[in-house]
């Protein structure tokens, strides 16, 4: 359970998390979405005590960071930043972290194990490939066996298999009752790991939805085939409805269900070829949900990638 | 979705639930497997138990070949037994001051303190549990290198014409622990210099003025009226009160050399421990 309420965080001038409040919850993956920059890391840097709040809180587990008696096994997390010496092998580098909580070198090996590393893990880091440098810090995310698992961009620099495997790895935690709450700035990558999303951009919350919903959200239109398209057009009209022509006898309809269309195309007799209601992908809710944040803070798409 | 809900979930082993806790020996075993881990632990402390010996073994037998007085290097003139062949102190000091630098400014240029301070995340703990390995690890070692340069300076030098000293005279004891204390304090600015600067460059270089360079340096700039009265606080020198049998005419007297010498290291401390809790990491 990661709990984050009002949080915020300014360097000098600049505010990278801007009164963030939201809440993760155990059993699920939860997303955390938004553009480079847009604050996740900073959060989660506070989450673990790296970065002090300006104001407001950011409790784990019903505490803050620090005040736990074992932190490793509250929240296991991997920053997006290289946090290894390159001269240290994969296995003191784990054994140095867990010693401080009295993990054994048994458990060190077990989740060396787990992430596949056995065989380079008395390499010095500095020889790792990116992916297994990457593989090294799940590692660390998971030596204390912690109840909540955050992670910072997992996917950066993993090969598909590694993808597929953390993907799984992920819902497995989650479907043992931990809380996973992972970032990204890949709405795709989202939409296969997470059920539930913290969407951010510029420091702000921009939505807190279950992945479900904000699909549902984006439902555009119905897409309709008919041959008498221009009767059916006449059938449909109404207020709040808009009808645009796709050509070939197709049509766009916003603002009717495809209940209500083939209810009254059978009622008027129109025959229907084809009744489809049109999703949008993610990746567009996604898009229009930050567009629609940049418009209502009054920024500028120059700011937005300034940000970035 | 419809592809990955029919993969099986990756098993995690079920939680066996050891009760674990974060403890100070939890950190200080850390850190011992830390300092032990990388390769620029043993260099520096070899580079500096072999500074120690050689300038003093090297020391020891060119001023017994040339005879007092005319002995190259800078404490040439030099006639304390002790202290000749102790002399390697100057040297194993730059050394060993590295030695701590890296302990810590290591972690923040390669990231590792981020890793550190998330599993310690009193943070408190690690800057203690630093300053314990490296005394631990420093202070025997330098105390072992500094009784075999005393006695093989003196094995050298009871060859040839000038006087030798024993352990058991007044003050060689003192003055051999004292050495090994003073490089040990030195280390543990290191620690501290890192710890406040966060940078490699800047803590060694740092450590290299204020040691090294400010005693000349002063020598030189500072007015001959007040110059003295300065330069016998600056840590070189006020170690030098305790790891020589005859300090110099100017110099502080033993106790308060000690204590100069002490607050060097505990006040750069103390302040790195402030900031170390209030900084971001």
């Amino acid at each position: 359970m990661i709990e984050v309420a009002n949080l915020t965080k300014r360097y000098g001038a600049k505010t990278a998390v801007d009164g963030l409040t939201f809440t993760v919850r155990p059993g699920t993956v939860t997303g955390f979405l938004g553009p480079n920059g847009a604050g996740k890391s900073t959060t989660m840097r506070m989450l673990v005590g790296l970065d002090t709040p300006t104001s407001g809180t950011a409790k784990v587990n019903g505490k803050r960071y620090a005040e736990h008696s074992a932190p490793l096994q509250e929240i296991g997390v991997l920053l997006e930043a290289r946090a290894v010496h390159p001269g240290r092998s994969a296995r003191d580098h784990l054994l140095a972290i867990g010693a401080t909580h009295g993990i054994t070198a048994k458990r060190v090996d077990d989740v060396l194990e787990l992430v596949g590393l056995t065989d380079v893990a008395r390499r010095r880091v500095g020889n790792f490939s990116l992916g297994m440098g990457q593989r090294l810090g799940i590692a660390v995310a998971l030596l204390g066996d912690p109840h909540t698992v955050m992670l910072d961009e997992p996917v950066n620099g993993l090969d598909p298999d590694g993808i597929k495997w953390i993907r799984q790895l992920l819902k497995g935690l989650a479907a043992e009752g931990r809380t996973v709450f992972i970032s990204s700035h890949l709405m795709s990558e989202m939409a296969l790991t997470a059920e539930h999303l913290i969407v951010v951009g510029r420091g702000k919350l921009i939505a807190d939805v279950s992945v479900a919903a904000l699909i549902e959200s984006a439902t555009r239109g119905v897409h309709v085939r008919t041959p008498r398209a221009s009767d059916l057009v006449r059938l449909l009209n109404g207020d709040g409805v808009k009808i645009t022509s796709l050509g070939g006898g197709v049509l766009d309809v916003i603002g009717r269900t495809t209940e209500d269309i083939a209810d009254r195309a059978l009622a008027a007799g129109i025959p229907l070829y084809e009744l489809t209601p049109q999703r949008a992908s993610l990746e567009e809710a996604y898009m229009e949900l930050t567009e629609e944040s940049v418009e209502y803070h009054g920024g500028t798409t120059a700011t937005l990638r300034e940000a970035a | 979705m419809s592809t990955l809900t029919l993969d099986a979930p990756v098993v995690v082993p079920p939680p066996a639930k050891p009760a674990l806790r974060l403890s100070f020996g939890g950190v200080l075993r850390s850190e011992w497997i830390k300092l032990r881990s990388v390769r620029s632990s043993a260099l520096t402390l070899l580079g500096a138990a072999f500074a120690m010996l050689a300038a003093g073994l090297v020391f020891a037998s060119t001023i017994s070949d040339n005879g007092v007085g005319n002995g190259p290097g800078p404490r040439g003139g030099m006639t304390d037994p002790t202290a000749i062949s102790l002399s390697g102190v100057t040297f194993a000091q730059l050394i060993i001051g590295v030695l701590g630098v890296l302990v810590v400014s290591n972690e923040y240029s390669t990231g590792m303190i981020r890793s550190t301070l998330t599993g310690v995340p009193t943070r408190f703990p690690v800057l203690a549990a630093k300053v314990a390995v490296v005394i631990g690890s420093v202070f025997p070692t330098m105390l072992a290198v500094s009784l075999g340069a005393f006695f093989g300076g003196q094995a050298i030098m009871s060859g040839g014409t000038l006087p030798t000293a024993a352990i058991g005279d007044p003050g060689v004891l003192a003055a051999v622990v004292g050495s090994a204390a003073a490089l040990t304090g030195v280390a543990v600015m290191g620690v501290a210099l890192g710890s406040i600067l966060r940078s490699t460059a800047g803590a060694i270089s740092t450590l290299f003025a204020l040691v090294f360079l400010a005693p000349g340096l002063g020598q030189l700039l500072l007015p001959t009226s007040w110059r003295d009265d300065v330069l016998k606080y600056l840590p070189s020198n006020a170690s030098g009160s305790f790891t020589s049998v005859t300090p110099a005419a100017d110099a502080l007297g033993t106790t308060a050399g000690a204590l100069v010498f002490a607050a060097w290291v505990v006040v750069p401390l103390v302040v790195a421990a402030v900031l170390l809790r209030r900084r971001d990491a």
